[in-house]
């Protein structure tokens, strides 16, 4: 059983911090880049808004011709990362194996808790109690069904399927048993060895759904509109499309034979009809991360060479964490709130080699800071990935071919990284006395 | 890049020649000089047979271009190499 939690409108709250008073009247998080990266669109709107008929990923000007006194608030991206990754670690802290989708948006797997916290409705208690946020919670056998459930749940009151309002299991209980046995409190109850409550697969992966769980998946969705297909961003276009066939709800489009709907949506309709059947890919938890992060508040609006002063503090102080344990450093994340409460700014860095010394990685960083759009009054840095604790043992005495091989490698990956894929590429022979010049040689990626 | 990528693939391009087949105008300039002539066969013991008249001309810019007629289809193409 897959449970799902949703925080509505997460990006859109975190970035109006204190000015909640706005989310009351109309507004949207913009300007946002499209997928096309040459319009301008919003992002997640209030319910005002949406009253206006905008809807995030709208472009801007049709928001604002909509909607004129509509309030725009620019996005908060490194805040939103950080508070969200505060409420995965929380969520995380209750043992769940969570599979973040989006800011805002998480699933776990919740058989392996139900005996930690006895029972499905003390899962749903622990989730929610480590949250300390108003969520709204769905349960479902699969991950698509149960983030349809909780769009649909209320705050105080969990979207189960397969449990009646009066809280009886109602699912239809096979041979593998769909739901397993329902207690006397009603909840979802003991999960049997293949059931759509069952265990998770020996590779670690969580198995795709069992036939008990897709027919129960599949009965929920059934009267559920097509618009539903939104909350996968790769299917987001194929609701317009479907309702203009007349298809309304999923129940439609999974009635409809599958190679009807691959010759006319392609792959992606083949993936909607199966989301429509009742199927899903399995729940792919992440792995919990180390979290180290050093930040500075800045007395003035900083830019220039204070900010290169104060990264290189952080540098500093991250080094000399304990929690490192003489770990290189391999990805780091450097972030900044603007000044004029003008949002924050955030980029992601990945060294060439895994890195330990301050030097080389102050050479790298550095120039990052030239592209923050405007003086900051706070920056961080956090490490994303760590690397070895030894990343790059050279040999004491190096023969000179290796290391021209060697460095010619380095060379060509320096290239690549900035030049694209493309950047270093050979002339090979083919057919040298090929008639036809075509034939006599092709161009293929360089290799050292 | 996803895989190798042919070097010297023909490019098509306007051809006016005469009764003959010799090259008048190539692209938007006219033919100074012939240098060489060739006729190139292959394949044709397949279904798709390759068979093409090359012409080395120079024109009257000073370039050096080849083209060639493909002798099944009719077309005009340059090819560099």
């Amino acid at each position: 059983m897959i449970a799902c939690v949703l925080i509505p409108r997460f990006a859109l709250t975190t970035a109006a911090g204190d000015r909640s008073e706005l989310l009351r009247g109309p507004v949207a998080l913009a300007p946002g880049v499209g997928g096309s990266g040459s319009t301008q669109q919003v992002g997640e709107v209030s319910l005002a808004a949406e009253a206006f008929g905008i809807h995030p990923g709208m472009r801007l000007g049709e928001a604002l011709s909509r909607c004129p006194e509509l309030a725009l608030i620019p996005p908060d991206p490194a805040g939103v990362d950080d508070l969200w990754e505060r409420r995965l670690l929380r969520l995380e802290s209750i043992g769940a194996a969570v599979e973040p989708e989006r800011p805002g948006l998480v699933c776990f797997d919740a058989r392996g808790l139900l005996r930690l916290h006895g029972g499905l409705d003390g899962v749903l208690r622990a989730a929610r109690g480590a949250l300390r946020v108003p969520v709204r919670l769905g349960l479902a056998p699969t991950r698509y069904a149960a983030v349809a459930a909780a769009t649909r749940a209320r705050v105080r009151r969990p979207e189960i399927v397969g449990r009646s309002a009066d809280g009886r299991v109602i699912g239809r209980s096979t041979a593998g048993g769909t739901l397993g046995r329902s207690t006397a409190g009603g909840t979802l109850g003991r999960s049997t060895a293949d059931g759509a409550l069952g265990r998770p697969t020996a590779g670690g992966a969580l198995g795709r759904p069992t036939a008990g769980g897709r027919a129960l998946a599949r009965d929920y969705l059934a009267p559920l509109p097509v618009a539903l297909l939104r909350a996968r961003p790769a299917l987001a276009e194929l609701p317009e499309a479907l309702e203009r066939l007349g298809v309304a709800t999923l129940g439609e489009l999974a009635a409809l034979p599958a190679e009807a709907v691959a010759d006319r949506f392609g792959r992606l309709g083949l993936v909607a009809h199966d989301l429509a059947r009742g199927g899903d890919t399995p729940l792919r938890p992440r792995t919990p991360g180390e979290v180290l992060r050093e930040s500075l508040e800045l007395p003035e609006a900083t830019s220039g060479l204070q900010l290169e002063r104060g990264l290189g503090l952080l540098v500093d102080r991250l080094l000399a964490r304990r929690e490192r344990r003489a770990r290189t450093l391999r990805a780091v994340v450097i972030s900044v709130t603007l000044v004029e409460r003008g949002g924050t700014w955030r980029t992601r860095v990945v060294f060439r080699e895994a890195l330990a010394d301050p030097v080389r990685m102050r050479l790298a960083l550095t120039p990052h800071l030239a592209r923050i759009p405007a003086p900051a009054e706070r920056l961080g840095l956090a490490v994303e990935r760590f690397g070895p604790a030894a990343a790059d043992q050279r040999a004491l005495l190096q023969d000179p071919a290796d290391a021209r091989a060697s460095r010619l490698r380095e060379a060509i990956r320096q290239v690549r990284a900035a030049a694209g894929p493309d950047a270093a590429l050979r002339v090979l022979e083919v057919d040298p006395d090929s008639r036809f010049p075509e034939r006599r040689a092709v161009l293929a990626p360089f290799e050292a | 890049m996803s895989g190798p990528r042919r070097l010297a693939l023909p490019i098509r391009i306007a051809v006016r020649a005469d009764d003959r087949g010799r090259p008048l105008v190539v692209g938007e300039r006219s033919v100074a000089a012939v240098r060489e002539s060739w006729l190139v066969e292959d394949r044709w013991w397949t279904a798709s047979p390759l068979r093409r008249r090359y012409w080395e001309v120079v024109t009257d810019d000073g370039r050096n271009e080849v083209v060639f007629r493909d002798l099944r289809s009719g077309r005009w193409w340059r090819q560099r190499g």
